[in-house]
């Protein structure tokens, strides 16, 4: 039998060598079942609002339909459906997906008072976090890695075995045991995700991405649980030490660093916008409608001279007022904006220190379930919503009526597609990381035939 | 000068070794001859493990000569490993393998793969009950576990065999067993240096006897032919001593 | 002294020479009162911060110049949602929560600005109140300290010496148990501390923290007895070690989060969309108060002449629509409490389905408990709407009859009435829940601890007679 094999028979011959891979094998496929589960329930909330939706549409346009319709009444009361649909690697790392909103219904009124609309979720469900591959990803693959690679070298040492093993002329065998153990981790891991992507028609190179964060992150936890096991004396001081070093990368750390984050970027300017906003909208009923006009045709030249209307209330008027309104406030909303995308790249330079959040950054930003993601989702209704409101402006501003007719060419919204991306630099430190673990154990395990180890036995 | 005549088994030339600032080995010098069975005698930190290791290359000794079948463990560890079998001591196998299956494994860890006809000949040779052969070794007693232990050395076929305190914790019969079977590896050539403080069972089975004492060999005995191979009272006077200078 | 007194003094002994678990120990108590310094100046911005938006939108409101009610009822009123005080502790849901709502009328907006929605990814991690690390850290702490107390013994042949020293294996236990649990109380006790100086500075009553230092010094009780009862029952320290990480990996990490995926598969929240659509819908079959011919409001308008004793509705001293939009308001409203009372019946099922999960997982029974006497749980932010929407209600009608009677008597195609009446409406003044109101959510976490604990104590007991047994 050639060593491998005898080592491959060894390691598949330990119950609790066994009972830890099945275990992360079914965590990691029902996290995999869980995330199918997740994204097949938004998809079918998707379907299920498209057709109400639909039939509220159908309705607005019989109610308001007719040879002199009024293009104003429909952009008040039309609402449109802009959509998200989970990005198809979305199953793998859901995100923050359960809880920013993937459904908004927009009009042509003002954006701001719009934008930041909350879909329903339960708020205790989501306090735990979600259960997706990501998460067993990050959280649980060290605890198995640890539970299989931390007596390594001191469970020999603690039987006797260190020293009959070190006597033989044969060498490799730690290599052998490691890469073994990280082979069986990494597939027990791996295989629900190709699965996975597989029933998810899931694009191939994202899914390598994600594999590829996991080869790295779990050499990392390789790496310095050999590290630990070849430094400590005892199994139960290196499991300690690994378990520390778990709870300090997983869950300290990250929490420390959220709220070192929470503190130095605020995000109040939402606030701040939305009530500014109304401030500005609210006025324009108590100001001459020529100073709104104006500040309107600052912005859409192409419409002055047709201010004009007789009587108090013209649509005209109604919907450049609230297009002042957004335009007021669209500093504060930039402002907002930034201060999201200032959590965001502190997050990212946080995971440049922390393996930990450096592969939750990389799994969520290829997957586009980020803030990120969320962002784009945002812009892509900006652009929406200013294509409705171009839409309606010439019915309004040239009095062209609204007949059933038109209702055909509103706009719809197209849904944007996934702009998950390859983050490079996190990876590139994920994989320094790693190679320093794995570097630093190696060099530690291979002096184990040398002196200081020699002492014990 | 006479280099066509086959080395030593084992050969140490005034050792010399120190753990920091404390010397462990002051020019320790001893030769194992091939078929011989030599009794390392010594109390505790007399320095006998470290005999063993700079035996087993895992120390490179400060100064001095030691050759295996004259091979340098340090420069070449891999030659030098090949020539030896190490029993450690107290030491368990693999808890979840059988004792053939243990055996199997070592042996291709040392590639010294000799196929199932060579590990049921040496579980044989050690006098494992067949019926325990395929049995998990969590069921073993200690004596039983030691026995593997030694099938694996012998199953190597090696000319060296290095074997620290192999007796201890063994009830009287197993020890005689045990020494059954040096008597089979003196008779297949092979050299034998065993490390103990156990004197009676030195007594019976060592063709030489050294003590060790303050890190070299303070005194050496060879068995007499006939008779009562050594003067055991007189050996345990001397040891006694050898242990309090140490 | 009895034996076990002796034994429990003998952990102490071990724990202070124990370098690795003594700094164990000074991290995790550093690391609560971090918690509770960063938490409670959190806290403090955040009171602070809705408390200075609630003062500038009231004044806002106030400063609206002379207007139709019906702008105003547009207009509309924030209200931002006050931070219980003990939300530093414990957080809850409060980070997941929309925190302000613009509540108008004939519409039922959503509560935004949930901080998880404007955080990255990294605050599913955990937020670092004393909350989480008593609930998540602690434990691992009490199993590193506990769990190779009897094992070690075991596996060192002391128990026996023990015990042919006529130790029994009852006092052997008891021994362990009260050592450990001395040390889980002084574990918890800078938080009890926090706790306890938070009434002193009068921001809490004292029954409250009491039950909170009771439930939090029952939750790592549970921890180091169970820690001790695993390790009696298992042969060496390392089964011990691995049997509770695996226990607080089900317990406190694997099953809070599995058990959501279960709840939201079984009872499917229904989106807000859904909601506004099935509303205008509803709405719709009640009447439409623009169809002159519509029944409904036929039959309302001849009630309104009748009521007035009227024949036409230009006769009536009252704005008829005015009186319309009073009508509508109530018939919105009573729908939407229905979609929303709908919506909190699943949000229960679902959140109901996690608590009965509490006997595998009693991290889900401390939580809840810890929320609902910080004041921080969902029924404290169901409480918050429920609020919010009866104000709404109270406000949009003031408003409307502000329109019914005030514009008739008002002259010109642009009637507008004095700014002076925005001062006459109400602000909203939120009336913090009391936890007591809602006693079976404290009495059954509290139940689930307790019993947990008896189990336990009921477990040691057999592994004492098994002690005792293998002395023999």
């Amino acid at each position: 039998m050639n060593p491998l094999g005898a080592e491959t028979r060894l390691f598949l011959r330990s119950g609790r060598n066994i009972a830890a891979l099945l275990l992360l094998l079914v965590l990691s496929a029902t996290a995999v079942w869980a995330g199918i589960a997740e994204v097949a329930n938004q998809r079918a909330a998707i379907e299920r609002v498209a057709q109400e939706q639909a039939r509220d549409l159908a309705a607005v346009e019989d109610a308001n339909a007719g040879p002199q319709g009024d293009a104003g009444y429909v952009a008040y009361y039309a609402f449109m459906l802009t959509q998200d649909p989970p990005p198809p690697l979305a199953f793998a790392a859901i995100g923050q997906r359960d809880l920013q909103p993937y459904l908004l219904r927009v009009r042509a009124l003002g954006l701001e008072a719009q934008l930041y609309d909350s879909e329903a979720y339960n708020p205790e469900l989501a306090l735990p976090g979600v259960f997706d591959w990501a998460f067993v990803l990050i959280y649980l693959l060290p605890l198995v890695v640890i539970a299989l690679g931390h007596d390594l070298v001191t469970g020999e040492r603690e039987t006797g075995r260190l020293r009959l093993l070190l006597s033989l002329p044969g060498d490799g065998l730690w290599r052998r045991r490691a890469v073994l153990r990280y082979a069986a981790v990494l597939a027990a891991l791996v295989i629900p995700l190709l699965v996975g992507g597989a029933i998810m028609a899931a694009p191939a190179g994202g899914i390598a991405v994600l594999i590829l964060t996991a080869v790295l992150y779990c050499a990392f936890w390789f790496g310095l649980t050999l590290l630990a096991g070849a430094a400590m004396r005892t199994s139960a001081t290196a499991a300690t030490a690994m378990v520390g070093c778990w709870i300090m990368l997983t869950l300290v750390l990250p929490t420390l660093g959220n709220a070192a984050i929470a503190r130095a970027v605020p995000v109040a300017k939402g606030i701040d916008l939305t009530l500014a906003q109304r401030e500005v909208v609210h006025r324009g009923w108590d100001i001459p409608k020529e100073q709104t006009f104006e500040r309107f045709f600052v912005s859409h030249p192409e419409w002055r001279g047709r201010e004009e209307f007789e009587g108090r209330f013209h649509w005209k008027w109604y919907y450049a007022m609230h297009q002042v309104g957004d335009e007021a406030v669209a500093e504060d909303a930039a402002e907002y904006r930034a201060s999201l995308e200032r959590r965001e790249d502190l997050t990212r330079a946080l995971g440049f220190v922390l393996p930990s959040v450096g592969s939750m950054n990389v799994v969520h930003r290829i997957a586009d379930t980020d803030i990120e993601g969320q962002l784009a989702y945002r812009d892509s209704i900006a652009a929406f919503h200013a294509r409705l409101r171009a839409f309606y402006y010439p019915y309004l501003f040239a009095d062209r009526p609204f007949t059933r007719a038109d209702f055909a060419m509103i706009p719809r919204y197209s849904v944007r597609t996934a702009q998950g991306s390859l983050g490079v630099w996190p990876l590139a430190i994920l994989a320094l990381a790693a190679l320093l673990m794995i570097g630093l154990g190696a060099r530690r395990v291979s002096r184990l035939g040398g002196e200081g180890s020699a002492r014990t036995g | 000068m006479i280099a066509h005549e086959t080395p030593p088994a084992i050969r140490i030339a005034d050792l010399h070794h120190s753990y920091g600032a404390k010397p462990i080995l002051k020019g320790l010098t001893l030769t194992v001859r091939h078929g011989e069975i030599y009794a390392l005698l010594g109390g505790n930190g007399a320095g006998k493990s470290t005999t063993l290791n700079a035996l087993l290359g895992f120390i490179a000794p400060a100064s001095g000569t030691v050759r295996v079948c004259g091979t340098d463990p340090v420069a070449q560890p891999r030659q030098a490993r090949a020539q030896m079998a190490y029993v450690p001591e107290n030491v368990s196998l693999y808890d979840h393998l059988s004792a053939r299956e243990n055996i199997g494994y070592f042996l291709a860890l040392a590639k010294a793969d000799r196929g199932a006809d060579a590990i049921d000949e040496a579980l044989r040779e050690v006098g494992l009950p067949a019926d325990a052969w395929d049995k998990r070794l969590s069921g073993y007693s200690k004596g039983m576990r030691q026995k593997v232990a030694i099938a694996l050395a012998l199953a190597r076929d090696v000319p060296v065999l290095l074997l620290d305190e192999p007796t201890s914790g063994l009830d009287p019969r197993a020890v005689l067993e045990f020494n059954r079977l040096l008597d089979t590896a003196r008779a297949r050539k092979v050299a034998v240096l065993m490390v103990t403080h156990d004197l009676v069972s030195a007594v019976d089975i060592a063709d030489r006897i050294g003590f060790l004492a303050d890190g070299r060999i303070e005194e050496e005995r060879e068995a007499l032919a006939t008779g009562a191979r050594f003067d055991l009272n007189a050996l345990h006077d001397r040891y006694a001593r050898a242990g309090v200078s140490a | 002294m009895s034996a076990a007194t002796l034994i429990a003094r003998e952990e102490w002994r071990l724990l202070l020479r124990n370098r690795a678990g003594l700094i164990a120990t000074g991290l995790l108590v550093l690391l609560i009162l971090v918690a509770s310094f960063t938490s409670l100046e959190r806290r403090s911005a955040i009171a602070a911060d809705r408390d200075r938006y609630q003062t500038s939108v009231d004044r806002d409101f106030d400063a609206q110049p002379d207007r139709h009610p019906h702008r105003m009822v547009h207009y509309g009123q924030f209200v931002f949602r006050p931070i219980a005080p003990l939300a530093f502790f414990d957080a809850g849901v409060d980070g997941f929560t929309g925190n302000t709502i613009l509540l108008e009328g004939h519409r039922q907006n959503s509560a935004n600005f949930a901080e998880a929605r404007q955080s990255s990814l990294l605050m599913r991690f955990g937020q670092l109140t004393p909350a989480f690390v008593l609930q998540t850290l602690a434990p691992l702490l009490l199993i590193f300290l506990g769990f190779a107390s009897v094992a070690r013994e075991t596996e060192r042949a002391t128990l026996r010496l023990m015990l042919a020293q006529g130790i029994g294996g009852r006092s052997l236990l008891a021994g362990k148990l009260l050592g450990h649990g001395a040390i889980a109380l002084a574990v918890g006790a800078p938080a009890f501390a926090v706790l306890i100086g938070f009434v002193i500075t009068g921001s809490a009553a004292w029954p409250t923290i009491m039950l909170m230092i009771a439930g939090y010094a029952g939750w790592l009780l549970l921890w180091a007895f169970l820690s001790v009862v695993v390790s009696a029952f298992a042969g060496r320290p390392r089964d011990a070690l691995a049997i509770l990480i695996g226990l607080w990996l089900v317990m406190v990490v694997l099953l809070p989060r599995a058990l959501p995926v279960m709840a939201a598969a079984q009872t499917p929240l229904a989106t807000n969309i859904e909601t506004e659509i099935a509303l205008h819908r509803d709405l719709l079959e009640v009447g439409d108060s623009h169809d002159p011919d519509d029944p409904y409001f036929n039959d309302f308008r001849e009630d309104v002449l009748a009521r007035y004793g009227v024949e036409t509705i230009e006769e009536l001293p009252v704005q008829y629509a005015g009186l319309v939009s009073i009508e509508g308001e109530r018939l919105t409203t009573q729908i939407y409490a229905d979609a929303a009372r709908r919506q909190a019946a699943r949000e229960a099922r679902q959140n109901g389905l996690v608590y009965r999960f509490a006997l595998a997982s009693p991290l889900i029974a401390i939580r809840q408990l810890s929320m609902a006497l910080a004041g921080s749980d969902i029924a404290a932010h169901r409480d918050f709407l429920d609020q919010a929407e009866a104000f709404r209600y109270d406000f949009v009608q003031r408003l409307n009859r502000m329109q019914a009677v005030l514009i008739p008597g008002i002259e010109g195609d642009d009637p507008r009435i004095a700014a002076a009446n925005w001062r006459t409406i109400p602000r909203f003044s939120y009336t913090r829940p009391n936890p007591y109101d809602r006693i079976g959510a404290l009495v059954w976490p509290a139940g689930i601890l307790l019993g947990w604990l008896i189990a336990i104590l009921a477990t040691a007991m057999i592994a004492a007679r098994r002690i005792e047994r293998s002395a023999r």
